[in-house]
């Protein structure tokens, strides 16, 4: 086993604060697809989604030294992305409502469903992800945080909790309400 | 229980946090409709599909884009430290900052009022000043010393002695003529 798997992601921080910038480079290879599922699920664009992510971790690396070691890296982390994403698609609903007239064909064909030939168990498997995802954008942000956090990324109710920094009763109901909304939304699907 | 409580406790009964009470209310409402128990499946089904989506990764550019940002980041903060070199202004900023003392202060001495203490005497002020005396007819100095000597020490023997109230006080009472 390598020797950097020794370091839990708080020793891999704590390294990198103090100049170590291989403890950052383990970081990044741990959490980059984690985050990058998260803020897909969140803003459902590729593109969009991987400049959050890079931001976060550009952030991860210009402000080491704002952890502190009370709360664990993940939870600092995961703060962090929904900022950013939350942040972005505050900016995408304000672009929308400016340019809405002014959108071109480029922007609408980003949204096509996919033309490659798929086999039929494949094909449905898209269908059925794309109908969920497309079930999670219908979510009102705070809904739709927690339940991707849950559900998707499989965090506790208490790390819920702390990243979206709302009582853990509150998450509780949120996640549950969110889990209906999906259920009513997907029924037709079914 | 209704159905808004029997909604509320959906993920709870799933998770398996309910209390045991909990747990019999809610099967007891299960068994009674069976359009609860198909809804219950249906949210088991959101959530294990939920689960089974594929992970979403980074592209293969991901790190070589990572790293040029870090690199241009590192660039941007030793540039930083080389040109913060006057108590933490730039050259230029130190420069600008201290004409602008310099203009305020020279300003300041043009607004201070003229007066005629020693801080603020000149010759040529003093020149000015003569100037504006007035012309004097001119007369000997002898002559003004002459004028001059009978001064207040001087005392003329011819002058009445003032000092004799005798005939202008006149008290009561007093019959003298």
């Amino acid at each position: 086993m390598p020797e950097e798997f020794r370091y839990t992601d708080e020793e891999l921080i704590a390294r990198f604060q103090d100049g170590d910038e291989q403890a950052y480079v383990e970081l990044v290879n741990r959490y980059r697809d984690r985050l990058m599922s998260f803020i897909f699920r969140f803003v459902n664009d590729m593109e969009k989604a991987e400049d959050i992510v890079q931001d976060t971790l550009m952030k991860l690396y210009t402000h080491r030294h704002f952890y502190r070691n009370i709360a664990k890296f993940s939870t600092w982390i995961y703060t962090i992305a929904g900022n950013l994403a939350k942040t972005e698609l505050r900016r995408k609903k304000r672009h929308k409502v400016t340019h809405l007239s002014h959108m071109g064909t480029e922007e609408r064909e980003y949204q096509l469903p996919s033309v490659e030939p798929e086999t039929g168990e494949t094909a449905q498997g898209h269908f059925a992800e794309k109908q969920i995802q497309k079930a999670i954008q219908e979510l009102p942000l705070h809904f739709r945080t927690v339940v991707i956090l849950r559900d998707i990324q499989e965090l506790s109710y208490e790390e819920i909790s702390k990243i979206v920094d709302v009582p853990l009763g509150t998450v509780k109901s949120r996640i549950n309400r969110a889990r209906l909304q999906l259920q009513q939304a997907l029924k037709e699907y079914r | 229980m209704d159905r808004y409580q029997f909604e509320d406790l959906i993920s709870d009964f799933i998770e398996n946090k309910l209390s045991m009470t909990q747990r019999k209310d809610f099967e007891t409402y299960l068994d009674e409709n069976p359009e609860a128990m198909q809804q219950l499946d249906s949210v088991k089904q959101v959530i294990a599909s939920m689960k089974s989506m594929p992970e979403v990764s980074t592209s293969t550019d991901f790190m070589k884009n990572l790293n040029k940002r870090i690199a241009a980041e590192k660039e941007a903060q030793s540039v930083v430290k080389t040109t913060r070199s006057f108590a933490g202004y730039t050259p230029l900023m130190a420069s600008l900052s201290a004409v602008v003392v310099v203009a305020v202060v020279l300003l300041g001495l043009e607004f201070i009022p003229e007066t005629n203490n020693q801080a603020t005497f000149s010759p040529t002020m003093a020149e000015q000043q003569v100037d504006d005396l007035p012309i004097l007819p001119t007369q000997p100095n002898d002559d003004i010393l002459a004028e001059n000597e009978d001064d207040s020490t001087h005392v003329d023997e011819d002058m009445p002695n003032t000092t004799d109230f005798k005939d202008r006080i006149q008290l009561v009472g007093d019959r003298r003529p």
